[in-house]
């Protein structure tokens, strides 16, 4: 779910530009550290509009569950100022969009 | 001078029937141009409950129709169908499900694209069913409990053919349907067999074309299907508040309608010729007060139900219309005579060809027969009428009054008499 100007479709669309600009995005997003706290990108997403709200709701109870649940540990790591076990970290190839359309099908 | 005539005037020529059936790629195509200044293409998909896998779903699919394709989202037709000033709708019968799209002419290649992108692409999105759906099909069940008449001759039809024709046009109100369900639903639904392109106000060549390309992505042959129907009939009685007091008294037949039914129907039917008057039907005349007695014909491709709606004030005003009636439909039943007989037949032959007049008409009377192969037009209809004498008539009519009658008391169960007490 786009929330403003993006050039990842075209960036996907090329198969050079993705080779070269994957690994570059892999390293930013360890870097902005949610993927230590076991947080998808769309859990940082702020909650308070109706758009995210209507795309929440459609979430499956089951993905509510793991939403839930990703918040409360992380915030629970947050809380002992230490990041999660390795192991519990959200690996580059289960990143997933659940509140983006495509994902809601 | 009133019998030569009416036996003299035979239907020459129905103008508007469609002029030929068009099998193109497997999917047939009928259209008929009467320079009406609308247009209208009918998507005829052999879907109704009859055919169901899972009871409601027939339900769900209709009220699934015109949301998301992969070419569009409902929020894009709905807009893109507002700017071209068209109509999308959908209605559901025991045998069919219509997708019609009415629009001015000239805009058949955006109208048939929507109605096409449905039928090839349509996402059955989780979300959409939810949000829209859901609640469409939960206020129809809602509005058919205010409505006794309808209650009745949906609990006739379970009544008298059990399964397949017998289950009901609604989805029950605690259904277990989900979005998936409708999917497989509609993906064995829609083949190219089991589907007919007519047009009204549009040239034959012209749909063609336009359903021809797309419509090749979808398979081949439908997976549906339904056993043949036989007639059981017996009784049920439902509690029902608020409105009339309701008895259905039904009889069913499988097997091809007949003509001589259409014909006693026709001879019954208490609607009268010239409004506000009370017409020769021999129900009327020994009505009691604020009754009223409705003739049902439902014909359907193999079997047919036949029945007497009689809605009163009163369990025991229902009671006596029932007994006159029931009354009037047995001394029918025994045969009609000379003017009588003509009387029916002239009737009968009328509502057939008005049916014929409308689009909806047109498209339920002649719709199935394009579907299924056989002449689209009225004129067989019209002949199988013609063709009725008083020996036939009285024959069909005499074995149908002495089948097990379906009989449905909808109301105050307590005070509505039971199928005995009306001389059965």
């Amino acid at each position: 779910m786009p929330l403003g100007f993006t050039l990842a479709p075209k960036v996907l669309a090329s198969k050079t530009l993705t080779s070269w600009i994957t690994p570059v995005a892999h390293w930013y997003a360890n870097l902005a550290g949610y993927r230590r706290y076991g947080l998808k990108y769309d859990d940082l997403v702020i909650e308070e509009y109706e758009d995210v709200q209507k795309a929440l709701n459609r979430l499956t109870p089951r993905e509510q569950y793991d939403r839930a649940f990703r918040m409360k540990r992380a915030s629970h790591a947050s809380v002992l100022h230490n990041v999660l076990p390795k192991e519990e970290w959200t690996k580059p190839e289960e990143v997933s969009n659940p509140l983006s359309p495509a994902d809601q099908m | 001078m009133l019998t030569a005539r009416a036996s003299s005037r035979t239907v020459q020529r129905v103008a508007r029937n469609f002029a030929t059936v068009v099998d193109s790629a497997g999917v047939k195509v009928a259209a008929v141009d009467n320079n009406q200044p609308t247009a209208s293409v009918t998507f005829l998909i052999k879907a109704g409950s009859r055919f169901e896998s899972k009871p409601g779903v027939a339900h769900g699919l209709k009220n699934f129709a015109f949301k998301s394709s992969a070419k569009r989202s409902a929020l894009g037709t709905v807009r893109e169908s507002e700017i071209y000033g068209g109509v999308l709708s959908a209605s559901l019968s025991r045998e069919h499900l219509a997708l019609t799209a009415e629009f001015l002419r000239g805009d058949e290649p955006y109208f048939v694209d929507v109605l096409t992108s449905f039928v090839t692409s349509a996402k059955f999105a989780r979300h959409e069913y939810n949000e829209y759906v859901a609640p469409a099909v939960e206020s129809e069940i809602e509005e058919s409990k205010f409505n006794p008449g309808f209650q009745a001759v949906e609990a006739a039809h379970a009544v008298a053919f059990h399964n397949g024709l017998g289950s009901s046009l609604l989805a029950s109100p605690h259904n277990s349907i989900t979005h998936e369900d409708i999917r497989s639903f509609a993906q064995s639904a829609f083949a190219r067999d089991n589907i007919a392109v007519l047009g009204t106000g549009i040239d034959q060549t012209t749909l063609t074309s336009l359903v021809e390309q797309s419509l090749s992505k979808i398979s081949a042959t439908s997976q549906l299907s339904s056993p043949p129907s036989s007639y059981f009939g017996g009784e049920t009685r439902l509690q029902a508040h608020g409105g009339p007091q309701t008895v259905f008294i039904g009889f069913g037949s499988a097997g091809r309608p007949s003509p001589e039914i259409a014909a006693l129907a026709a001879f019954l039917s208490t609607t009268p010729s010239v409004k506000w008057s009370q017409g020769t039907s021999p129900i009327t005349a020994t009505l009691p007060k604020d009754t009223a007695v409705e003739v049902v014909y439902l014909p359907y491709s193999d079997a047919s139900l036949f029945g007497l709606l009689v809605q009163g004030p009163t369990g025991s005003a229902v009671k006596e219309a029932g007994k006159a009636a029931v009354q009037a439909l047995k001394t029918a039943s025994n045969g009609l005579k000379g003017d009588d007989l003509k009387k029916a037949l002239v009737k009968a032959k009328f509502a057939a060809a008005s049916a014929v007049d409308s689009r909806e008409g047109l498209l339920s009377v002649l719709g199935s027969k394009v579907l299924s192969g056989h002449e689209s037009s009225l004129d067989s209809t019209l002949a199988s009428l013609d063709k009725v004498s008083e020996n036939a008539f009285a024959k069909a009519a005499s074995s149908l009054v002495k089948t097990k009658p379906v009989f449905v008391a909808v109301g105050d169960v307590a005070t509505l008499p039971y199928v005995d007490e009306l001389g059965l």
